[in-house]
């Protein structure tokens, strides 16, 4: 039986999670404005033609926006799905594979995305 | 997974009503508490209570019906309590639904006619209303809550200005009642990894105390996904805390420190 210190000790801390923190404020900052021109960009293209809509997103600043929004998107719900899962599931096996399941989750959602996004861009 | 319901052995049976007011008695005058009771010695699972105390014989806290309970009605209702005075923090239990002291929470601030008083959320229960610290008292000592220093030692005193004391106002009044910690869901579900408000609060004393030399050691030992950033700044131990002290606001002085040193 472990004395109580050695239990909570455990393994020792990681010395890491600093950097996590820190890309998923970074994220949430991003995605204010970008998520704020999204809202802008659907509103204003409210009954447009198919064409129009991808004439507009063919534009380089607005798919170089869209690409940003994807992908800080992408790695906030990442980072969001971990702690999640982290916070709930306890179960070695369930939680290593709910991990691996999330972060294939959102990377293939911001590739998907992107594949789009670029597509369109390069007018094909 | 997270254990969303109680096993079998904690589920709350009913329990006893001990004294019920006679009919016709006056209005007012009794109330009535409904009381978490579990005895490990008799293999039965937990239950609750009912007490009814007579207003005009007892004082006016929570802590000063219980002991009315235990003097009057049933000695065997066990409970901690040292200084009845809020210093202390050994009388710190789940009262109407949130975690506070029982000797500085007045009967009247109750919102329901029958005051329900269980033992902090989350804990491992000993008796009644009296949880095992143990690990909390644990994770205290993990992050090592003395002054640490390198230099040599002054003949006579370590000298602090008046402005770096100012700095431990709103950390050095905790009273590790616990009341933080067992409010907080992080802690409710990573107890075992994540130190929890009141530990950070304290280990936020000593990296902020100007006469300590080792925080970055110290802050070391806190990086961790589980031991400090399990908080997600809910704000539910600032909202127990019956000091009105802010631990959320002192866990989020040690996530800056830690983005300041990358």
């Amino acid at each position: 039986m472990a004395t109580p210190l050695k239990r909570i000790r455990g393994l020792g801390a990681a010395h890491h999670g600093t950097e996590t923190f820190w890309r998923q404020r970074l994220t949430a900052v991003a995605n204010v404005p970008l998520v704020i021109f999204l809202i802008w960009f659907v509103v204003s293209h409210a009954g447009a033609s198919y064409d129009k809509v991808r004439e507009c997103l063919a534009n380089p600043v607005v798919a170089v926006l869209m690409l940003a929004l994807i992908w800080s998107a992408a790695i906030h719900m990442r980072i969001g799905l971990r702690e999640i899962i982290e916070d709930y599931v306890h179960t070695k096996m369930c939680k290593t594979v709910s991990l691996m399941a999330v972060t294939f989750f959102a990377a293939l959602v911001g590739l998907a995305s992107t594949l789009a996004i670029l597509k369109i861009s390069f007018g094909s | 997974m997270v254990q969303f319901t109680l096993p079998r052995n904690s589920k709350i049976t009913k329990g006893k009503a001990w004294n019920p007011p006679a009919k016709g008695a006056e209005p007012g005058r009794w109330r009535e508490y409904r009381i978490y009771r579990y005895d490990p010695e008799t293999g039965e699972n937990p239950r609750v209570d009912t007490y009814w105390v007579d207003m005009n014989e007892c004082g006016p806290m929570i802590l000063d019906a219980l002991l009315w309970i235990k003097n009057k009605i049933d000695p065997t209702l066990t409970f901690r309590r040292s200084c009845r005075e809020g210093v202390c923090g050994s009388c710190s239990m789940n009262i109407d639904g949130t975690n506070t002291l029982a000797c500085t929470m007045h009967a009247e601030e109750a919102r329901g006619a029958a005051i329900a008083v269980y033992p902090l959320p989350h804990m491992p229960v000993i008796k009644d209303l009296v949880p095992d610290m143990t690990q909390f008292y644990a994770q205290h000592r993990e992050i090592e809550p003395w002054l640490k220093t390198d230099s040599p030692t002054p003949q006579k005193e370590w000298r602090q200005s008046h402005e770096d004391r100012e700095k431990l106002d709103g950390l050095y009044e905790c009273i590790l009642c616990a009341c933080c910690s067992t409010a907080c869901p992080s802690y409710w579900w990573n107890g075992d990894r994540y130190l929890g408000p009141a530990i950070l609060l304290q280990a936020n004393r000593w990296v902020e105390d100007s006469r300590d030399e080792r925080t970055g050691e110290r802050l070391d030992d806190l990086e961790d996904p589980f031991r400090l950033y399990r908080c997600h700044t809910i704000l539910n131990c600032t909202k127990a805390c019956p000091k009105g002290l802010n631990p959320a606001a002192a866990i989020a002085n040690l996530k800056r420190k830690m983005v300041e040193r990358t």
